[in-house]
């Protein structure tokens, strides 16, 4: 993995902002199409995305209005095992990476930085956070001490990208319910619940979309290019 | 855009709202508490203000003492206070772990939030630590004085990477902190590579880079907002491109460092 490559696109960021904003947008081929983006926007049915299908064709429909072309979007969510139907892994549905976001910045090289599945890589985290974190239209996702706050991102999954295995409802019913249960959520600003995951920080009080709203979402996921 | 950015990372602060996210420790009043008044007591900053000569920080005994200095003018000083900092191995001198430095915590910010309960915590020690992360984060790692440290974008200029212009605009990006630590906590074993400014007593001006085998004069920093850096560590994200006061600010650093409590 070229890590130095990261830090100097991350490093990058500053001066690219600090002089023209208007650089960011040069016109030209851009060395990396975005491959990662928060939803602008959630399905406004809480927790109910229609399932995986509904959600995938939410993060679609919202990169192909920006002009995304060539690429298969799927959402970071997990569902729980059901008789019959076996559990499915966010990590497992979003390709292996490299992924960038809408400013053509890295967000991780790969599943095992993006989701830390060595201790050393846990420890430093990917590149996600509150500055890289955008959504498909390039805005930053309001997070604590923005009002209101969106930062409570659905992903149903544990700390590793993987979907939960007892019996408790962490993806509000696989994404079929905007009443009862709840979902696992992490932070895109990486801040709150006393830790910083971006996609295991917490449980919602429930599936509305009042429930969301009330510790700080709005029904947002994450969207990755799986190509 | 900058503006309101700013402003936005500003509010709560200035508003004195805690984090309305579910923290495991006692929310602060609707206003920032004063250190003595809040259930916790302070036993955690960033220094508000550099020691100002580049990576010599006169040693552990220098950093401390700026601690020590910082808090005791805040209404901390009854406690002991030492710089999160390591050194390295020298003929006859073992190196120094940051983390055996700081106390066994559970440690608090200035309005009483938990940075993290204890050194496990506070260091990932097991993978779902790692994972799930401490509590420092850009609204957390306050200053001794209450102070939010300005990060990643904020008040961008040109300027914002001279000495000359930082010590002068104190909302501008400083969120690299001296630890001269791994990710763990600990001292970089191999001598060979300065990653602590000759154990804080350098000011050299290095090779400039900030990246890959970084052979120069050098100290390892983590960001305060846990944002940049290509990963956004705490405590170990890249060695700076030198350590005179200049080199520190070339990266966005200007030499602040965390302070831990150690009773």
């Amino acid at each position: 993995m070229n890590r130095t490559l990261w830090i100097v696109a991350a490093c990058s960021v500053v001066a690219v902002i600090g002089a023209s904003p208007a650089l960011a947008q040069a016109p030209g081929p851009q060395p990396f199409p975005m491959s990662f983006f928060v939803t602008s926007v959630g399905l406004g049915r809480g927790g109910d995305l229609g399932g995986l299908a509904g959600a995938d064709a939410h993060c679609q429909r919202l990169a192909e209005a920006v002009g995304s072309t060539g690429k298969i979007w799927h959402a970071y969510l997990s569902t729980q095992a059901r008789p019959g139907q076996a559990a499915i892994n966010a990590r497992d549905r979003i390709g292996n990476g490299p992924w960038h976001n809408s400013k053509h910045l890295p967000i991780a090289a790969d599943l095992a930085e993006l989701n830390g599945d060595t201790i050393e890589l846990a420890r430093l985290g990917s590149n996600l956070f509150k500055q890289s974190a955008l959504n498909e239209k390039g805005e930053i996702i309001n997070g604590v001490g923005d009002t209101p706050n969106m930062h409570d991102i659905l992903t149903g999954s544990q700390t590793d990208g993987r979907a939960y295995t007892d019996a408790a409802d962490h993806t509000c019913n696989n994404w079929t319910s905007s009443g009862p249960g709840s979902a696992q959520v992490g932070h895109s600003d990486r801040i709150g619940a006393g830790n910083t995951s971006w996609n295991s920080a917490h449980a919602t009080r429930g599936c509305s979309q009042d429930d969301l709203k009330a510790t700080g979402g709005a029904g947002l996921f994450y969207c990755f290019a799986i190509n | 855009m900058r503006v309101s950015l700013a402003l936005a990372w500003a509010l709560p602060f200035l508003l004195g709202s805690a984090a309305q996210a579910q923290q495991p420790a006692p929310q602060g009043s609707s206003a920032p508490a004063a250190a003595q008044g809040a259930p916790h007591p302070m036993t955690f900053f960033v220094t508000s203000v550099p020691i100002g000569d580049g990576g010599n920080l006169g040693g552990l005994a220098g950093a401390d003492a700026h601690c020590q200095r910082l808090a005791t003018a805040a209404g901390a000083g009854s406690r002991t206070w030492h710089a999160y900092m390591s050194t390295q191995p020298r003929p006859g001198q073992p190196a120094v772990n940051a983390r055996d430095r700081i106390g066994q915590g559970p440690w608090y910010n200035f309005k009483g939030e938990m940075i993290a309960k204890g050194l496990a915590d506070l260091h990932g020690d097991t993978i779902e630590l790692a994972r799930l992360g401490n509590n420092v984060t850009k609204l957390s790692a306050l200053t001794e004085k209450g102070e939010i440290v300005p990060g990643l974008n904020d008040n961008p200029d040109p300027k914002d990477r001279t000495w000359a212009y930082a010590s002068t605009h104190p909302n501008s990006n400083r969120h690299e902190m001296l630890t001269g630590s791994t990710t763990d906590g600990y001292a970089y074993q191999d001598a060979s590579i300065d990653r602590t400014c000759n154990n804080w007593t350098s000011n050299a001006e290095g090779s400039g880079q900030i990246r890959g085998n970084v052979t120069g004069a050098a100290a390892e920093v983590g960001l305060s907002d846990r944002n940049g850096g290509g990963n956004g560590s705490w405590n170990s994200a890249h060695p700076t491109g030198g350590c005179s006061q200049e080199a520190l600010t070339r990266s966005h650093g200007v030499g602040l460092f965390y302070c831990f409590a150690i009773n």
